[in-house]
């Protein structure tokens, strides 16, 4: 079973379809309990950082999932708002602290190119940068899906293992451990989504 | 590089989509396109004017978004968070505000501030007027409100919205072309991304609409041209013209 974790932020509803679609049973849940018995989470999301901090607070939430992610070692996937929590922390509106399982930090998308406009939304290529299962069966420069205004930045950028370039290389998947995060949004990317979320699935 | 965005809008009255063949609903294209077409966002909007009872609109949604594996941007009558919330729970990945968003601009920062900006799409919906600037209708193009598109968009933007979307009431269905003074003051005025709506009749007026329009995404609300092939050859046209897009 796989958990999604329902931290009252986020099209939930678009990623179980897309989990049902590759052949898997998903929960949604705000439940520390029910999520913990899972065998893999995602961590979806679409809002504002210090947001989603707040509401994975208000629920009992950050423990059990660093637990669950980092001394447990079971697979988590962060999708756009929820990848950047995986950071250790964010500039977005304010100065918030995040999960930190990944040595990054959050900042705006300021693209070079003064014509390129923020947020960065529409279909861009995905530049693989290192071997993944996540990449299993998706052709390098595959388009994906990206909607975000702000962007994770790691510390050491030799994690990456891909990137899109939007006026400046922007980190797309990153694993930590055994959990990884996409910028982008595999359950909105049609056919090559629909891949790497499998893989992630199947195999991680 | 990122991709200018072919966009389809589907517009829906008491559940049923408003465009139909032979006198009949079909659904068929709304659930075959999505998942294998080109076609790069879809956009679901409720036009029923039955004083906002959206539940047959919701269940369309609802049943649509299962088998939706690109974006999805549903709106029509949103007013509160609550609204939005609805829309949110059954597959929504945006939300579109138009005539709520006039009546109280603050329902956009309370969106942008729940969801984040990239979830709202502010709709406009203009008209040229005989002195030759423009004004922004609401209630579906019915009521003025002495608001200037521009304006409005850069308002609003301000106000939290991660996109807009220009439709030219004169130009819709029209198959002449977009509006594309509109769309270039609008696109001008902000800095996120525009969406231009309204007039589409060729390949041409995408490529217009991106270029003299500056448009991110152009749209269309004629559902005879998303044959599979006919999704392709707009595609292939755009990037012959050296506009890049999703193939």
């Amino acid at each position: 079973m796989i958990g999604i974790v329902d931290y009252g932020l986020g099209n939930l509803t678009s990623v179980a379809g897309a989990v049902a679609k590759v052949g898997f049973g998903s929960i949604i849940s705000a439940d520390a309990k029910v999520l913990g018995k899972c065998d893999k989470l995602i961590l979806p999301g679409v809002g504002a950082f210090g947001d989603g901090m707040k509401n994975l607070r208000d629920r009992g939430l950050v423990g059990p999932l660093t637990e669950y992610a980092t001394k447990a070692g079971n697979p988590v996937l962060g999708i756009c708002l929820g990848f950047q929590l995986l950071a250790k922390r964010s500039e977005e509106f304010g100065d918030h602290e995040g999960l930190g399982w990944i040595d990054a930090e959050v900042t705006a998308v300021e693209p070079g190119d003064p014509k390129l406009r923020v947020p960065h939304v529409g279909w861009n290529e995905l530049y693989q940068c290192a071997d993944c299962v996540l990449f299993d069966d998706v052709p390098d420069e595959s388009l994906f899906y990206y909607v975000h205004s702000y962007a994770l930045r790691p510390a050491d950028r030799r994690i990456v293992m891909g990137e899109c370039d939007y006026g400046g290389r922007l980190a797309a998947p990153v694993p930590s451990g055994s959990n990884f995060g996409t910028q982008f949004h595999p359950e909105k990317s049609q056919l090559h989504g629909l891949t790497l979320l499998k893989n992630f699935l199947a195999k991680s | 590089m990122l991709r200018h965005r072919l966009v389809t809008v589907l517009t829906f009255n008491d559940g049923t989509l408003f465009r139909t063949k032979l006198f009949q609903p079909d659904y068929r294209y709304t659930h075959n396109f999505v998942d294998s077409w080109q076609v790069d966002e879809i956009v679901m909007l409720d036009v029923t004017r039955n004083g906002g009872d959206n539940r047959t609109f919701l269940d369309v949604v609802g049943k649509f978004a299962r088998e939706c594996f690109v974006p999805l941007a549903v709106g029509g009558g949103i007013r509160t968070l609550a609204d939005v919330r609805r829309f949110m729970a059954v597959g929504g990945d945006k939300v579109v505000v138009n005539s709520g968003a006039v009546e109280r601009p603050g329902l956009i920062t309370e969106i942008a501030e729940a969801y984040g900006a990239q979830c709202v799409v502010l709709s406009i919906d203009a008209r040229k007027m005989p002195s030759g600037g423009y004004e922004v209708f609401a209630g579906c193009g019915s009521k003025a409100t002495g608001l200037e598109p521009a304006g409005w968009a850069k308002r609003a933007e301000g106000l939290g919205a991660g996109e807009v979307l220009i439709t030219s009431i004169e130009r819709d269905g029209s198959l002449q072309g977009y509006d594309l003074e509109l769309c270039k003051r609008v696109s001008d005025a902000v800095s996120v991304p525009v969406l231009v709506l309204g007039g589409a009749g060729s390949w041409k007026h995408f490529v217009e609409g991106i270029e003299k329009g500056g448009a991110s995404a152009v749209c269309t609300q004629n559902i005879y041209h998303f044959t599979e092939s006919s999704i392709l050859s707009a595609k292939k046209f755009l990037a012959d013209r050296g506009i890049a897009v999703r193939m």
